[in-house]
């Protein structure tokens, strides 16, 4: 039996001590644009995030190809939220994508001919091969938004892992993204993607998950995309969750 | 930089030694020395200012005082090597209390900083004033590590400095691009694997190692400066990684010579005031007179920016009052008056872009060209033809642009992060003057963001 | 009537550190609520050639133009930093680092250089010079009073009577600087005052501790009383008595252990702090760490009475052999449950009391409401509900079960097909 790509057991995480994202239960067997829907604040960055380690998780595991991520850490790719990033630091666009041949190249070795080769292939690719020498801060919204594309091509990865990669960018960025997503796909790589329009999200995605605070449903999206499900997802019952989170934070106190 | 750095020898080795010219080696190893510290606390420092936490030594720096009368009293020694040891535990004690306080207390992060500060500096303060109080055999001199004294190094001294520095130098050197990685994106960092948490400590650890290092030169009060100014500094003249960080140790070695100098020349002067002062004039006039990011050349593109719109502004009000076949003359007073607007300085700029067009040639006075108007005996001038040609380019860069931008908010997006070319571009190209300056554009506003929630 | 000229000179010096120490302390809560802990450290530090120029210029320590220099000083830091963040677009930290380490700078070259000329020692910038102070008099009202202590009580006047008359603007801007601007206060008047209070309680400071602990007396005392008291009124309260406290302890330890007052004050601050850490009710390390033992304790009982109810409920018996101890804590949580009547032990077997059974059934409920909601609400397998129901029971209190039980159809039993037990009103 061949492991699945993406395994979510039993996941619960929290920040602090609060839970915020309740018994989790996903499997990923196959290459397709998955993406993650839900409302704001559902837990879905967090989702990501459990994944690749960034956020603790207090039950449960994840497993990519059925190992723990640090054994297939070259293997996921992540495209973060645009936001975390100091805009002035004095770094060009060829060096940002250059990170993302870093995972590969290990401690303290220098990126050389190769690394700089793909990152210019990876810079033609999504359309900045003529800003390859500028500082980032030069950039408008959506170019910085794929000099974090191109960095995530760099790193070859199987998976990729991609939050509110459209947040912010206007529609033809977006179907630019989109368009480099679907070749990913087409080349036989997983890409999950968290997102927060569902009108796109029923046009471009092959398999959705819907999650507010725990996982309401999943699996191909015209079965999960329905009245009941997302009435589920988006009229919120999440009151109690919150509430219990909060109990469970100060560990003692019953509502 | 060889002769700067003989420069700034000549009145040490004057005075040291009682002969000009005489470069006696003891000196030059003392000068050596600290020239190795001030450039490893630029190299340092300049990764703590990118980590965005230029501030990080400031604990450590004020805990070092304590440590190093501890080291005297608990092994009776004062040789600087055993002291600077008692520094480094202390500071390395100070940052672990800084780090529990914030984990385990409520206390915000600027007032746990302030906490460790404060109260380690006294209990250095305290312990010190207590062993020259009780004349404690070779107590006095203590002192000195609160403001720097680097007349009574030895070469030994100087060369364990040394050496240290060019340690802390190269492990920087070797782990650059882990730290910029670090620095710039912390959480692609973890999701590629790397022990962000660990990297943290490794850089504040050797922070601290400096901050030790620097104390002879410039004390325990104002060490931090050596490890935050030249960086700072250093970021106004360029914008790559790789050369902000030589030119910061560059600046601190220049800024700690200069200082060990002066200090020399003046005996009675702590080196640590010199040593700062020195790297805060670097500093101010990198702020003046730096390429791009300094105030003088921000001023100037900024003026020069005005004086594209101002010329733009103009070049339409003459095309308004020329009437609809270009041949009514047009009155330079008005023209100027209503592109000005009201204000005086709005007057001024109009004024001077009225003369850099007619310098140029695209706007003509008089002509033959001109219909007569009855009871006129003014001023008259009219657009050339290729003044004509670029108010109409002008007009149609505007529509273009506007036909963008309704589209945008059509589209419902924030227009500020949408793909479209740089305005000036677009517009300012087309009135750019006959002499064109290199225009630096500005950097763009980043939002401060927030620490990751622990 | 001879007093003791010792005690004297104590109580004089004891008498100045404290007035410095509470203005310190008042205007400390504000910027520590305000994060602007770093700011309060800037300008203790850059208020020195502010002093310097003032003293070099004809002023005496302690008058009105050094309180004129020092404010000077302090605004031109604030002004400095936020210029060079405006125009050079330098990070504010960043900024005031270089700021306020230059102008200290400064400040003890003028000093070092001036020192012959001036009544100022450049000893005094770093250490202070309280144990000086008391032998410095001046007639006041027909009595002899140190003159540094005829500062103190006027800085302190000053900063109570700022902080008093602009109280309201204060609270709100500490608060909520945006809504309080939106309202119509005059934020930036209310914090250029703020920071004028601190330039001046920081030449006080200045001169009976020094340039570098005025920061401890600044920040710590309000650190400390933000981790005993909640509202602001309390916060100050306690801060200007630790810092009292600590200036008169100090001062007293420092005469005790021949060391220097400003660094013993600093010292004791410090042990306030921890102290503090340690007792504070809610958050303290004390109280947290009970707290959890509590917790814990709660668990190993009903964790054991869940267990005996469940084997009676599967063996459909009332008594069910005893069953096995776990670690230290379970088997005291066994001991007390049969001491305090919950549980009966005879022969080898355990029935439950009618209160142990009561107790366990509230348990058990707990699990199962919370397992059947997830079964409806998430998607996850039947296998998996129990973990997180076996985590969460001890959560759930009698509100919450209602609720959820108000989201279940009525009457339904738990995934695995088992009744759920009823509220019982005890």
């Amino acid at each position: 039996m061949t492991q699945p790509l993406v395994e979510f057991h039993d996941v619960t995480v929290a920040y602090g001590r609060r839970p915020v994202l309740w018994n989790v239960d996903l499997t990923i067997d196959r290459a397709c644009l998955f993406g993650v829907i839900g409302p704001n604040g559902a837990g879905k960055s967090t989702m990501l995030k459990a994944a690749l380690g960034l956020v603790p998780v207090v039950g449960g595991y994840v497993r990519f190809f059925g190992e723990p991520l640090a054994r297939v850490r070259t293997r996921v790719g992540y495209v973060p939220q645009r936001e975390t990033v100091d805009w002035d630091f004095p770094v060009t666009v060829t060096d940002v994508v250059l990170m993302g041949t870093y995972a590969r190249l290990g401690w303290f070795r220098r990126p050389g001919r190769r690394e700089r080769e793909l990152a210019a292939e990876c810079l033609d690719r999504v359309g900045l091969a003529d800003f390859a020498g500028r500082q980032i801060g030069r950039l408008s919204g959506g170019q910085q938004q794929r000099v974090f594309l191109a960095r995530a091509l760099a790193q070859e990865a199987d998976i990729y892992l991609f939050d509110e990669p459209m947040a912010g960018v206007d529609v033809r960025s977006q179907e630019r993204i989109f368009a480099v997503l679907a070749e990913l796909r087409d080349a036989g790589r997983l890409v999950i993607v968290v997102h927060h329009d569902l009108r796109t999200a029923a046009e471009w995605f092959d398999r959705v998950a819907l999650v507010d605070m725990r996982l309401v449903a999943a699996g191909p999206t015209a079965e999960v995309l329905t009245p009941i499900n997302l009435q589920r997802t988006y009229a919120g019952r999440v009151e109690l969750l919150e509430e219990l989170g909060q109990a469970v934070a100060e560990r003692g106190r019953t509502p | 930089m060889t002769p700067w750095l003989w420069f700034s020898i000549r009145p040490v080795i004057a005075s040291a030694s009682g002969t000009s010219f005489g470069l006696t080696y003891n000196t030059l190893v003392v000068v050596t020395g600290v020239a190795a510290v001030g450039f490893a606390a630029g190299v340092v420092g300049s990764l703590a200012l990118l980590r965005r936490r230029p501030l990080v030594g400031d604990a450590a720096a004020h805990a070092t005082l304590a440590g190093v009368a501890l080291a005297f009293l608990a092994t009776g020694r004062r040789d600087l090597p055993t002291l600077l040891v008692g520094a480094f535990v202390s500071a390395v004690a100070a940052l672990a209390t800084l780090v529990f306080i914030r984990r385990v207390t409520r206390t915000r992060d600027d007032a746990a900083t302030a906490i460790v500060i404060g109260v380690s500096f006294g209990i250095g303060l305290a312990l010190i004033s207590g062993i020259t109080a009780r004349g404690l055999p070779g107590g006095g001199g203590l002192e000195q590590f609160l403001l720097g004294h680097t007349a009574a190094l030895t070469v030994r001294d100087a060369a364990v400095l040394a050496v240290v520095s060019l340690l802390a130098v190269v492990v920087v050197a070797v782990g650059l691009k882990e730290a910029v990685v670090l620095s710039f994106d912390a959480e692609f960092a973890a999701a590629t694997g790397w022990p962000v948490g660990l990297l943290d400590l490794a850089l504040v650890g050797i922070v601290a190692v400096m901050v030790v290092v620097g104390l002879p030169a410039a004390g325990a009060v104002l060490v931090t400066a050596m490890v935050v100014i030249p960086p700072v500094a250093a970021r106004q003249w360029t914008d790559r990684v790789g050369r902000m960080l030589p030119l910061a140790g560059l600046i601190g070695l220049a800024a700690a010579v200069a200082g060990v100098a002066a200090s020399a020349a003046r005996p009675g002067l702590s080196t640590g005031p010199l040593v700062v002062l020195s790297a805060a004039a670097i500093c101010a006039v990198s702020f003046l007179i730096a390429p791009q990011r300094g105030w003088i050349a921000r001023r100037w593109s900024a003026a020069v920016l005005e004086n594209q719109w101002s010329r733009g502004r103009v070049l339409e009000v003459c095309l308004q009052l020329s009437g609809p076949d270009g041949r009514d003359g047009v009155d330079p007073t008005a023209v100027m008056l209503r592109a000005a607007g009201d204000s005086w300085a709005g007057r001024r700029t109009a004024s001077r872009a009225w003369q850099s067009l007619a310098r140029d040639g695209l706007i003509l006075p008089g002509g033959s060209g001109l219909k007569p108007r009855r009871g006129d005996a003014g001023n008259r001038w009219q657009l050339s033809n290729a003044g004509m040609a670029m108010a109409w380019e002008r007009r149609r860069r505007i529509e273009a642009w506007n036909h963008v931008l309704d589209e945008a908010v059509e589209s419902g997006r924030d227009w500020l992060t949408l793909d479209l070319p740089d305005p000036v571009d677009v517009l300012g190209s087309a009135v750019a003057p006959a002499t064109s300056v290199r225009r630096a554009p500005l950097p763009v506003a980043t939002p401060r963001v927030p620490e990751s929630q622990d | 009537m001879t007093l003791d000229p010792n005690l004297t000179v104590h109580a004089w010096s004891m008498a100045t550190a404290a007035a410095v120490s509470a203005s310190c302390g008042l205007v400390g809560g504000f910027l520590v609520v305000r994060r602007m802990s770093l700011l309060g450290d800037a300008i203790s530090h850059a208020v020195l050639p502010g002093i310097a120029v003032a003293v070099l210029a004809g002023g005496s320590l302690g008058g009105p133009f050094v309180f004129a220099g020092a404010v000077a000083a302090a605004l031109a830091t604030v002004w400095l930093t936020q210029a060079l963040h405006a125009g050079v677009g330098l990070a504010e930290d960043a900024g005031a680092g270089v700021v306020f380490t230059s102008l200290f700078a400064l400040g003890v070259v003028i000093v070092t250089l001036a020192a012959s000329r001036v009544d100022l020692d450049p000893e005094c910038v770093l250490y202070g010079i309280l144990e000086l102070s008391a032998f410095d008099r001046v007639p006041v009202a027909g009595v002899l009073v140190p003159r540094a202590l005829v500062t103190a009580v006027v800085v302190l006047a000053l900063v109570s009577g700022l902080l008093a008359s602009t109280w309201r603007w204060q609270m709100f801007t500490a608060f909520d600087p945006a809504a309080a601007r939106a309202v119509g206060v005059p934020v930036t008047a209310v914090t250029t005052s703020l920071l004028a209070a601190t330039a001046v309680a920081a030449v006080a400071g200045f001169e009976a501790v020094g340039a570098v602990l005025v920061v401890a007396m600044l920040v710590v005392p309000a650190a400390t009383a933000e981790l005993l008291v909640q509202r602001m009124h309390h916060v100050l309260f306690v801060a200007v008595g630790v810092a009292v406290l600590a200036a008169c302890a100090g001062w007293i330890a420092a005469w005790y252990w021949n060391a220097s007052a400003a660094g013993m004050i600093a010292v004791v601050l410090g042990c306030c702090y921890a102290v503090a850490v340690v007792v504070a009710p809610g958050d303290g390390i004390l109280a947290r760490g009970l707290s959890r033992l509590q917790f814990s304790w709660r668990v190993a009982c009903e964790d054991r009475l869940a267990q005996i109810w469940r084997s009676c409920e599967a063996e459909d018996s009332p008594a069910v052999p005893l069953p096995d101890a776990g670690g230290l804590l379970e088997r005291l949580a066994g001991m007390w449950l049969e001491r305090s009547g919950r549980v009966n032990r005879r022969d080898g077997l355990v029935t439950l009391s009618e209160v142990g059974r009561r107790e366990a059934e509230m348990v058990v409920r707990s699990h199962r409401l919370w397992e059947t909601w997830l079964g409806r609400h998430a998607d996850l397998p039947a296998d998996h509900l129990h973990p997180p129901a076996e985590w969460l029971e001890h959560h759930l209190g009698a509100a919450m079960r209602e609720r959820i039980e108000a989201e279940l159809p009525h009457g339904e039993s738990d995934p695995h097909g088992r009744t759920i037990p009823p509220e019982s009103n005890s």
